[in-house]
């Protein structure tokens, strides 16, 4: 089980969540990918499309406008 | 995840953190109640899907709904509310004491405020993901009709509000074309609105039609459309659609638990009660006539300070209608009823005969009938004696002081002889 931090810190949509996208599929079943992210429209699409896939998710704000999305690799 | 799940303490546990659940987080932790907000993912609700909100007062610049609601979670934030940005996956609703599950943390609460929102239907064509909200996909004519001004929109949809926002749309856009799914001339809306959108010479109907696809380089400009009789495509070139088929609230966790309308919505009191004690309802998940952030707003004050209210109220319960300490006789009335106002001469006899020995309430449920609800007392006036904390003898109806006084001697000598 390792966590994988994924930096999408000054990036738009579509981009954090095509970059989670492709980070996850090289994880293992109970890994964390730990996406870094500073754009609240990715805040409204990167935990909906990790929910959908059915992992579990949580949200860190970390700084003001500025968020760690945990997301547990459930299967 | 192997760490153990933990167990966290709040009086008041606010799920979704829209412009309502904001609010009554903001007047609950203001009423110095420890207060946690749980929001799935961008704290702002469906108003952070707006780029101009004109009509929410106090702010004439045409902010973004996003930033409107970034200013009430720091507001929230300095009342001293603690955020959690999870999705709940369970909520236990009956009992004093609810319970709130995510998957790595329970929380307990006194109160929970259910403000979920909902979320509009979609019509699932192609593309349309590409276009929703700010690209040209709007599902709110009281939001966005100013912007399509001299413009052509599409309406998606033949019932009340598709119709009734249709014509709203007139008053700004050029041209209105309204797909409906059914033969010319069937609508499912009401007959006034639509003979009067028939007459409307700025609307025009698409009829057996549905959407097929979206199109357009960054933002929306033609909308296609399908025959449902030939399954000819019907390009329609537009500057926005709107799409009113409908409204999802999202009371998924909730719905077996909570009172529910037909479509879904949770019924409340004016309040934000809902049919479970303790726990309130704000916001566009509750069956509510107009939803705009201002209407969220104001439930959400409503909701944060019944909460309040709810949990004084407990509290008056326990420690002072069920003390521990003596025997106890709650006197429950209604002041505006005489004959009830008259008892209060001889409660006051019974208390001084019996001299310290004795804890005596009186409760007017004029006010609030919560304390005789919990007491489970509907009839008035009501004497209800306690030992101990727990109800030995209730009294309802017909009340004798004789017979009140006898019982109580019968109790105190009871407790003397412990």
């Amino acid at each position: 089980m390792k966590e994988v931090m994924l930096d999408c810190l000054g990036e738009a949509c579509p981009i954090p969540i095509v970059k989670s996208q492709n980070k996850m599929k090289e994880l293992a079943v109970g890994d964390l990918l730990i996406v870094q992210i500073d754009h609240s429209c990715a805040m409204k699409n990167v935990p909906d499309w990790a929910r959908g896939e059915g992992y579990n998710v949580e949200v860190e704000e970390v700084g003001d406008g500025e968020w760690e999305v945990i997301i547990e690799k459930t299967k | 995840m192997s760490r153990e799940k933990t167990t966290e303490f709040y009086d008041v546990a606010v799920i979704g953190g829209g412009a309502a659940g904001l609010t009554a987080a903001i007047y609950s932790a203001r009423a110095r109640l420890k207060t946690i907000l749980f929001e799935k993912a961008l704290v702002g609700g469906l108003a952070t899907y707006t780029n101009e909100v004109e009509n929410y007062p106090g702010f004439p610049n045409k902010p973004k709904g996003e930033d409107i609601t970034n200013l009430m979670k720091a507001q929230a934030k300095n009342m001293g509310v603690d955020f959690k940005l999870t999705d709940v996956k369970s909520v236990e609703l009956h009992g004093e004491e609810k319970t709130i599950e995510t998957f790595r943390t329970t929380y307990k609460a006194k109160v929970v405020i259910l403000a979920m929102g909902g979320r509009p239907r979609i019509t699932k064509a192609e593309n349309e993901e590409k276009y929703l909200f700010d690209k040209g996909i709007s599902f709110c004519a009281t939001c966005d009709a100013a912007s399509n001004t001299g413009k052509t929109v599409v309406v998606i949809g033949s019932g009340d509000a598709a119709i009734e926002e249709g014509m709203f749309l007139t008053k700004f856009a050029d041209k209105v074309i309204v797909s409906v799914l059914h033969h010319e001339g069937k609508m499912d809306c009401n007959e006034i609105a639509k003979e009067a959108a028939l007459r409307n010479p700025k609307m025009a109907f698409v009829w057996n039609s549905t959407v097929k696809r979206f199109e357009g380089e960054d933002h929306l400009d033609t909308v296609v459309l399908k025959d449902l009789r030939t399954d000819e495509e019907i390009p329609v070139k537009c500057d926005s659609c709107f799409e009113f088929i409908g409204y999802i609230p999202n009371t998924e966790i909730v719905k077996e638990q909570i009172k529910l309308t037909r479509a879904g919505y949770i019924i409340t009191n004016e309040k934000m009660e809902t049919n479970i004690e303790g726990v309130f309802s704000c916001g566009d998940i509750r069956d509510k006539w107009l939803k705009q952030i201002a209407t969220a707003v104001g439930d959400g004050a409503i909701a944060g300070y019944a909460s309040e209210k709810y949990i004084a109220e407990s509290e008056t319960f326990h420690d002072v209608i069920l003390q521990k300490e003596k025997p106890g006789l709650t006197f429950i009335y209604n002041a505006v009823d005489a004959e009830s106002r008259e008892f209060l001469i001889e409660i006051e006899k019974i208390e001084n005969h019996f001299e310290g020995r004795l804890v005596v309430n009186r409760v007017d449920i004029y006010k609030s009938s919560g304390i005789a609800d919990r007491l489970n007392v509907t009839e008035f006036p009501a004497v209800i004696l306690t030992v101990e904390g727990k109800v030995k003898e209730r009294i309802i109806g017909q009340l004798d002081s004789q017979k009140i006084n006898d019982m109580l001697d019968a109790i105190c000598v009871e407790c003397h002889n412990k």
